[in-house]
């Protein structure tokens, strides 16, 4: 099964938080972000633009240590939260090595982004990627956005943020520099723990988009496969 | 035992909580099994994979007040589920549209969810407490707004027009009014677009012209930029933070980026903006971008590196000018006069096929008087001569290498390369010499020939929307203009001109308007328009707020009872923006000729009134002659107020809007631009129109004609060493309750540190200030003499500030609406600190009486 993966080059992005605004009509989370916690939300800082986001980790700590399933790692991505199953223990908080958990103390549950799983079955981009006005923000099938991340890095001579940070991710954030100035959290590396035919053979890949469209179609097809599969059992 | 718990559906957070206590099992969390990648739910089963809402309805819109691009898209409404009712949820882009590319912004965003601020004023108010302002309690009674029409209408009965002033941009239902009246407007756009405005017109567009029109936005700006074919641009503070959200801009700068456009930067700033797309970025001392514009000119000239071509045939270059009165010699019928070098003698422009730029004076005699006369080219080469690069390097503290190396850069781009500005840079208003900088800058962007070419600053073209008198002319001509009107226009002829004889809807001299209230008392009644939030987002509004304390009537329509209404005596409910129909042309990118719209998403949920109609009622109760066909005063035959029926039927798109937003509400002609045609028809001289360097009306003043380094007004003095930069958060625009009584934005600028002011670690160190420190701010009072309001905010120290001598101030918080829940009480007010102008003082300044006349200096003390 296909990938899915963020790119955000920083070197096109204003700081505008569009993304952040997006996200949370996305959720209708208005209330929480009133409360100073968002999903994704854009630093602008003395040493560079700091997106705090969700990395949806290839092997997730957040997903090891959660007690009751709330947390999961999805086999397309996202790292996906079920707030019916949280109990509210904050194992998540404590165990996550980019400290993006956050709790929400009026609710005692978490938020964290979830890729916006619900719009990749739309056949949709993400809330944040299809909003950002420069195109900072790009979403698609991981071989794509990785290989066009490694193109970018190499050009630009840019570094992958979440490459092999907490042993790979599925969020790519390039920045210009040192990540730790603009504000990344400096998390222990490791060699890339995911299926080899994720990854493999990056090359110079082509447009992102239409790799996108093909592996939503999947998804969607699987959907759909699965709703007629459960009419026929009603 | 970790398996049990983890299968254990029903267990609850406390039970979870008193296991770990009892088990001392922080430490044992880790051997919690591994769960990663483990089978799956079926996709589409997980809560996340399920649609947060159903899209119930895509509803065209066009963005207008968030900033000046005023981007195309869809409103989409949804059934919520939070409040459980079908709502607007969020914006989705329109592809199609020139200026947004299918994108959007924050602010427009914003918009979605202040139509349900439950701050919103949904009655109108009436005032039962005469004494006024923020700190006593109006002591409101809500009344019918039709009610309240009504009396303010008799109330208006009672005073002379020169005693009444609009305040309100010039859209056509206030001109309209206003003129029928006969009273002043004067409105905020001196601020956002006074600069620019007039000497664009000055220079460049020359109003009234075929693609004037009258549209939603009115900025007037027919000069965009086109920013995706650029390959060099100069920006003088241009990337302030303000535009680091806007998406109509955003998305022309990222297709620069990736089409190698090399873009410089001076700014004493270091934004986002630039990190983003800057090539180059230069710290400069703040006031001083003028002095490397006119080191660049003087370059260019020298080297010869400017458009050869498109100087003669389509500028004033080789105009002739007469050396002792320093004005342009012109024929009988008003035509400019060129030296030919094959006959040896001055021939009108046009008729000249040889005519020289550079040398002189020659001599020539008309009429039986003689004149010495030289090109304006070789003019402006002999003004600028003294300004070398190295002059230019100690004003403005940039080296002189760099000054030498961008002037031959930029010129070598030609006619690919110029120098955008909007307002809030070094060529808006808010600094002194702006003025100036913004006439160097239209002459740079001569010299290359950018003017009227693809991958320049194009101009619109093929479009117009219809004023109201285009649909019925007045039976009679509009009364008189006080002859002293209170925002002192009458003393500078220059921008007076225009706005009388030229264009009604121009800007009017708010820099002033605050004195003329506070020192002539001669105004009894103000009426406000929504967006007219900037007079007290503005400067000193302390002197308008006691000029209001002793008016007769003050009448506000707004969305919110925001700060104006403490003074108010009523305050009328006006409909959301999206709760309009909109028309609209594509003003900041009009390489193709476009037209969009923009349909109501909801009807009003109270009793407000549109603006339109308001204007309609009291003009017809008032002035009924003038809002009449037939000026007899029946309502039956009021004028026609079609606008937008007339623009679509008279380009052959539509019968009607209604059958234009049936299709989509968007048109566009994406035919190749014509390079040069446009400035032909609405230039100096159209039909053979030209761009003009050299400004007459300036030299009719005393001003010299073309940009000239001169002494500021207000300059650094002992402790007020600080200069003071405004920007604003990118998504907050003025102090509009729309942004900034949104509780997640305040949380947004906060974790930002916007609500800041911000200086550097060594103007802190000297200081003697730290992170969050509380500081007070004051102007010299030699400069602000009266009603002084020093401001204290919270301090933020940051690297981005790259000198020591300026301050960073974020405009449009400070609310002192105690009513608005967000934006009562937050945050600094930046306009206190900068005085009103004495007109006596502008008029040496400045002959547009548009800009500040000086840069504010402040004094920052610990608190």
């Amino acid at each position: 099964m296909k990938t899915y993966a963020i790119l955000i080059d920083t070197s096109y992005c204003t700081g505008c938080n569009t993304c952040s605004y997006r996200c949370i009509q996305e959720f209708r989370s208005h209330t929480q972000a009133t409360n100073g916690l968002f999903r994704t939300f854009v630093a602008i800082n003395d040493g560079g633009l700091y997106h705090k986001r969700c990395m949806h980790c290839f092997d997730p700590e957040c997903v090891k240590v959660c007690p009751v399933n709330a947390l999961s790692k999805s086999e397309y991505g996202p790292v996906l939260y079920d707030q019916e199953k949280c109990i509210g223990c904050q194992s998540c908080v404590k165990a996550c090595p980019f400290s993006i958990p956050q709790y929400d103390e009026k609710t005692q549950k978490i938020l964290k982004c979830s890729l916006c799983a619900h719009r990749i079955a739309e056949n949709k981009e993400p809330a944040c990627a299809e909003a950002c006005p420069t195109g900072a923000i790009q979403f698609g099938e991981s071989k794509a956005i990785l290989g066009k991340a490694k193109e970018i890095a190499k050009k630009r001579k840019m570094t992958i943020y979440g490459l092999s940070e907490a042993s790979g991710t599925h969020t790519y954030i390039l920045t210009i520099g040192s990540p730790k100035k603009a504000g990344y959290i400096d998390v222990k590396k490791g060699v890339p723990k995911i299926k080899k035919s994720s990854i493999e053979s990056i090359g110079a890949m082509p447009i992102v988009a239409g790799a996108i469209i093909g592996g939503l179609k999947k998804l969607e097809e699987r959907k759909r496969k699965i709703a007629e599969e459960n009419k026929n059992k009603d | 035992m970790a398996d049990g718990i983890s299968k254990n559906k029903d267990l609850t957070r406390r039970d979870f909580l008193k296991f770990v206590a009892t088990t001392g099992a922080i430490a044992s969390l880790s051997s919690f099994p591994f769960k990663n990648l483990e089978a799956q739910a079926p996709f589409g089963k997980h809560p996340q994979e399920k649609p947060i809402y159903q899209i119930k309805k895509k509803i065209p819109q066009v963005c207008a007040r968030a900033c000046e691009a005023d981007c195309a898209y869809y409103v989409i409404v949804a059934h919520d589920p939070v409040t459980n009712l079908e709502r607007a949820i969020t914006l989705e882009g329109r592809p199609e549209d020139p200026v947004s590319n299918g994108k959007f912004c924050i602010k427009g965003l914003a918009f979605v969810d202040s139509i349900y601020d439950p701050d919103r004023l949904m009655v109108a108010l009436k005032r039962t407490n005469p004494k006024k302002g923020t700190d006593n309690d109006p002591g409101w009674v809500t009344i019918k707004t039709e009610d309240a029409v009504n009396e303010i209408i008799q109330s208006l009965k009672k005073f002379k027009p020169e005693e009444i002033l609009m305040c309100s941009p010039g859209d056509p239902y206030t001109n309209k009014l206003a003129r029928s009246l006969g009273v002043t407007r004067s409105d905020q756009r001196t601020e956002c677009f006074g600069t620019h405005y007039y000497i664009n017109c000055l220079t460049l567009t020359n109003p009234p012209n075929k693609y004037y029109s009258s549209t939603y936005t009115p900025s007037h700006h027919v000069a965009g930029y086109d920013y995706d074919n650029a390959k060099y641009q100069i920006w003088f503070g241009f990337d302030s933070l303000s535009k680091c959200g806007k998406a109509g801009m955003l998305v022309h700068w990222k297709n620069a980026k990736k089409n190698g456009c090399k873009v410089v930067v001076f700014n004493p700033l270091r934004t986002p903006l630039a990190d983003a797309f800057a090539t180059e970025i230069y710290s400069i001392k703040p006031g001083t971008d003028l002095a490397v514009a006119l080191a660049m000119m003087n370059i260019i000239i020298k080297d010869k590196l400017y458009n050869v071509k498109f100087l003669k045939d389509y500028t004033d270059a080789p105009a002739l000018v007469d050396m002792k009165t320093k004005l342009t010699i012109k024929t009988k019928e008003g035509a400019l006069m060129a030296w030919c070098e094959t006959h040896k003698k001055a021939e009108p422009i046009d008729v000249c096929h040889k005519p020289v730029m550079e040398g002189g004076p020659y001599k020539l005699t008309i009429d039986n008087k003689e004149y010495e006369v030289k090109p304006i080219l070789q003019y402006i080469k002999d003004t600028v001569k003294a300004y070398t690069p190295e002059w230019a390097s100690k004003i403005s503290e940039v080296k002189e290498s760099v000054i030498i190396k961008v002037a031959k850069e930029f010129a070598n781009a030609k006619p690919y390369a110029f120098i955008p500005t909007y307002k809030r840079d070094a060529a808006g208003p808010n600094y002194a010499n702006s003025w100036r900088l913004r006439h160097a800058i239209n002459i740079l962007n001569t010299l290359t020939g950018s003017i009227d070419h693809e991958g320049g600053v194009i101009l619109l073209h093929d479009v117009k929307i219809p004023w109201l008198e285009d649909l019925a002319k007045p039976v009679k001509p509009y009364p008189e203009q006080p002859k002293e009107p209170v925002d002192f226009r009458n003393m500078f002829p220059v921008t007076d001109e225009i706005y009388k004889n030229k264009d009604f809807s121009a800007p009017g001299h708010y820099g002033m308007v605050g004195w003329g209230l506070y020192k002539t008392q001669k105004t009894k009644a103000v009426f406000f328009r929504n967006p007219y939030r900037g007079l007290y987002a503005m400067i000193q509004p302390q002197m308008v707020e006691a000029s209001l304390e002793k008016m007769d009537l003050v009448v506000d329509w707004n969305l919110y009872l925001d700060d104006i209404g403490y003074w108010s005596d009523y305050v009328i409910p006006a409909p959301h923006q999206f709760e309009e129909g909109k028309f609209d042309i594509r003003l900041y990118y009009p390489k193709w000729p476009c037209y969009v719209g923009g349909s109501p998403v909801q009807k009003s949920p109270g009793d407000q009134i549109g603006w339109g109609s308001l204007a309609v009622k009291i003009g017809m109760a008032l002035a009924p002659e003038y809002w009449t066909t037939d000026g007899s005063g029946d309502p039956n035959k009021r004028v026609p107020l079609n606008m937008s029926d007339h623009a679509l039927k008279n380009a052959g798109i539509a019968s009607n809007t209604a059958e234009f937003m049936n299709k989509g509400g968007f048109w566009i002609n994406k035919k190749k631009y014509e390079n040069y045609k446009t400035i032909r028809e609405i230039g100096y001289g159209r039909p053979n129109g030209r761009v003009r360097m050299f400004i007459d009306e300036f030299k009719k003043v005393d001003f010299e004609p073309v940009p000239v380094w001169a002494q500021r007004w207000h300059d650094a003095k002992g402790e007020y060493k600080f200069s003071m930069l405004i920007t604003r958060a990118p998504w907050i625009m003025h102090a509009d309750p729309n942004f900034i009584n949104n509780p997640v934005l305040r949380k947004i600028t906060e974790k930002n540190y916007m609500d800041c002011v911000w200086i550097n670690q060594e103007a802190a160190k000297e200081i003697g200030v730290k992170e969050g420190d509380m500081v007070v701010l004051e102007n010299n009072p030699e400069f602000l003499k009266e009603l002084p309001r020093p401001v204290k905010a919270k301090v933020h120290i940051t690297n981005r500030m790259l000198r020591k001598d300026c301050v960073l101030l974020f405009h449009g918080i400070g609310h002192r609406a105690k009513n608005l829940k967000v934006a009562g009480n937050w945050g600094y007010r930046d306009g206190d600190l900068i005085p009103q102008k004495d007109p006596n003082i502008v008029k040496k300044h400045d002959p547009t009486g548009m800009g500040w006349v000086e840069d504010v200096y402040v004094s920052i003390k610990k608190a």
